[in-house]
């Protein structure tokens, strides 16, 4: 467990000494905070269901930025020989890489929770949709961390890896629009695929453990690709 | 004393190249052992193998008793290990940068600050402890990925290179420390550069095309025993006694310091002090009797040259 604190404890400092994570929590609060002023002005209704969407749309943009160095870079600086040749699991090593980009993530969440301060300030927002879009954001954030993860953990060059993390993102997010187009029974099953198809619930206030069991699938599926692409070396 | 290292018929492959072909060898505790061997002959594969970095596509690696492959963690926790041009965290201060590799190497908090303050002073680095490592020249970056490696003063120390770069007075210090450790800890030593290794090794493997041509190249070099004689007199006549002599499997004159002298390579069990006797009792003016100190470039050479010609041959 110390071993995998300390591990934890250099990649939160590595991405939080970074400026990526400044310009991207920067760049993330700018866009929701005009979203959010703009639809409380234009809809006058106490609601963030349009500020969820935004930000589900900002993170399948902004998650590649911030995994792409994760492991690529590891790699291409070599010193991932010097951590492997270390007393430490593959294992340890992704999660600790994993569970840091994901606190950024959770960060960005907690700040953006100053809408949802404000609206109960100025009005009565109902609170079952708000945390349940929070909820649906962080399983979100852990499935494309996963993925972000794995791509990076197959290259050694970080622009390829945001770059394949983005490409498949927005596969996941528009996959539904071709699932419609396949013979039965394919079309569901591509559709079940689609990011968008389970985040929806989420934003609008309902939710299904389907739609929890799929964001934690995909997050373990990445994780466990990780960890074989980091033996395979 | 019991082997520390010992490698089986290892086999490493890239793609479709064979970069280590079933080398063999093992280290006993307490040894320095140098690998030498020109860029690109699988010295850096066999030694991330024996790291736990890299698995082999066959054979097997032991340290201390345990299999790299089967109890990964295990061995390597056995092992402090410097790889080439030492890539460390760049971003991170040395002090930090050295508690964060105790506490991933399992050193107990407390405990931590000692083997950080025993490895900072034994690599003298305590003045740097406070530098960003991007900021350190080429010699202190090495510095510090050895202190790293004895952090936990592991029984096996694994060195890729461990001279690259560095200026004359850090190559007599990293030298000097590497020599400190003999008897104590085991040493692996890699590196291309042949004047090093033969200073620093008590033994020396000679690696080429990702064979092990040698696993004692020093030995190789002392098996030709051979002498030079200074020896008064008619060069035609010493020459023919000399021939003569039990023992002796062959003689030659040379020029050596300007003055004439004889070369004689004697038979592996020979006691010299025999033959020393035989030169003396038929008469010769033996004046000066010196062991010709092993040629490891020679050893090097001919052995790179003999296997050059067989896979010429098979070819």
């Amino acid at each position: 467990m110390r071993r995998f604190v300390a591990l934890l404890l250099r990649e939160e400092r590595a991405i939080f000494t970074s400026p990526i994570a400044y310009v991207v929590l920067s760049v993330f609060l700018v866009i929701m905070g005009y979203t959010f002023t703009l639809t409380l002005f234009v809809s006058h209704s106490p609601t963030l269901v349009h500020l969820f969407f935004q930000i589900y749309v900002l993170f399948l943009l902004t998650v590649p930025i911030i995994t792409m160095r994760l492991v690529a870079e590891e790699r291409r600086l070599r010193t991932l020989e010097l951590l492997l040749t270390a007393p430490v699991s593959e294992v340890a090593v992704v999660f600790a890489k994993y569970f840091a980009s994901l606190s950024l993530v959770v960060l960005m969440l907690a700040l953006s929770g100053a809408y949802a301060i404000t609206l109960g300030i100025l009005g009565q927002p109902d609170w079952g949709p708000i945390w349940s879009g929070y909820l649906g954001l962080v399983l979100l954030g852990a499935a494309l961390i996963a993925i972000g993860l794995t791509t990076s953990s197959l290259v050694s060059n970080q622009i390829i890896a945001a770059l394949l993390s983005l490409s498949l993102f927005l596969l996941l997010w528009i996959i539904d629009h071709f699932g419609w187009m396949l013979p039965d029974p394919f079309d569901a099953f591509v559709v079940n695929l689609s990011l968008l198809v389970h985040f929806t619930p989420f934003a609008t206030g309902s939710i299904f453990l389907s739609d929890v069991g799929f964001f934690i699938s995909v997050a373990l599926l990445g994780l466990f690709l990780s960890v074989r692409a980091l033996a395979r070396r | 004393m019991a082997d520390c290292v010992v490698v089986d018929r290892l086999l490493k492959r890239y793609g479709r190249r064979l970069a280590v072909r079933g080398v063999s060898f093992a280290i006993e505790e307490g040894e320095i052992v140098g690998l030498l061997g020109p860029n690109g002959s699988g010295k850096s594969t066999i030694l991330r193998i024996l790291g736990g970095y890299l698995p082999p596509i066959a054979g097997t690696v032991r340290i201390a008793g345990i299999d790299v492959t089967a109890d990964s963690l295990a061995a390597r926790n056995r092992i402090g290990y410097v790889a080439e041009d030492a890539p460390l965290y760049d971003g991170m201060r040395v002090g930090e940068f050295l508690y964060f590799m105790a506490a991933i190497k399992g050193v107990p908090g407390r405990a931590a600050r000692g083997a950080v303050t025993a490895a900072a002073e034994r690599l003298d680095l305590c003045k740097v402890l406070g530098m960003p490592i991007g900021k350190l020249s080429r010699g202190y970056r090495q510095r510090v990925a050895i202190a790293q490696a004895l952090i936990t003063d592991p029984p096996l120390l694994i060195l890729d290179e461990p001279t690259n770069a560095l200026d004359a007075y850090q190559v007599i210090a990293v030298r000097t420390l590497i020599r400190s450790l003999a008897g104590r800890r085991t040493v692996l030593v890699a590196s291309h550069v042949l004047s090093e290794i033969e200073r620093i090794a008590s033994r020396v493997m000679i690696l080429v095309d990702g064979r092990l041509l040698t696993s004692d190249a020093m030995r190789e070099a002392c098996h030709a025993c051979q002498f030079r004689l200074r020896i008064g007199g008619s060069a035609p006549a010493i020459l023919a006694g000399l021939r003569g002599i039990p023992g002796i499997v062959a003689a030659a004159t040379e020029l050596s310091e300007g003055a004439e002298s004889y070369r004689i390579e004697l038979a592996p069990t020979q006691p010299v002090a025999e033959v020393a006797r035989a030169i003396v009792g038929q008469g010769f003016a033996l004046s000066e009797l010196t062991q010709i100190k092993p040629d490891l470039e020679g050893v090097f050479l001919d052995l790179t040259r003999r296997a050059a010609s067989v896979e010429a041959e098979a070819a």
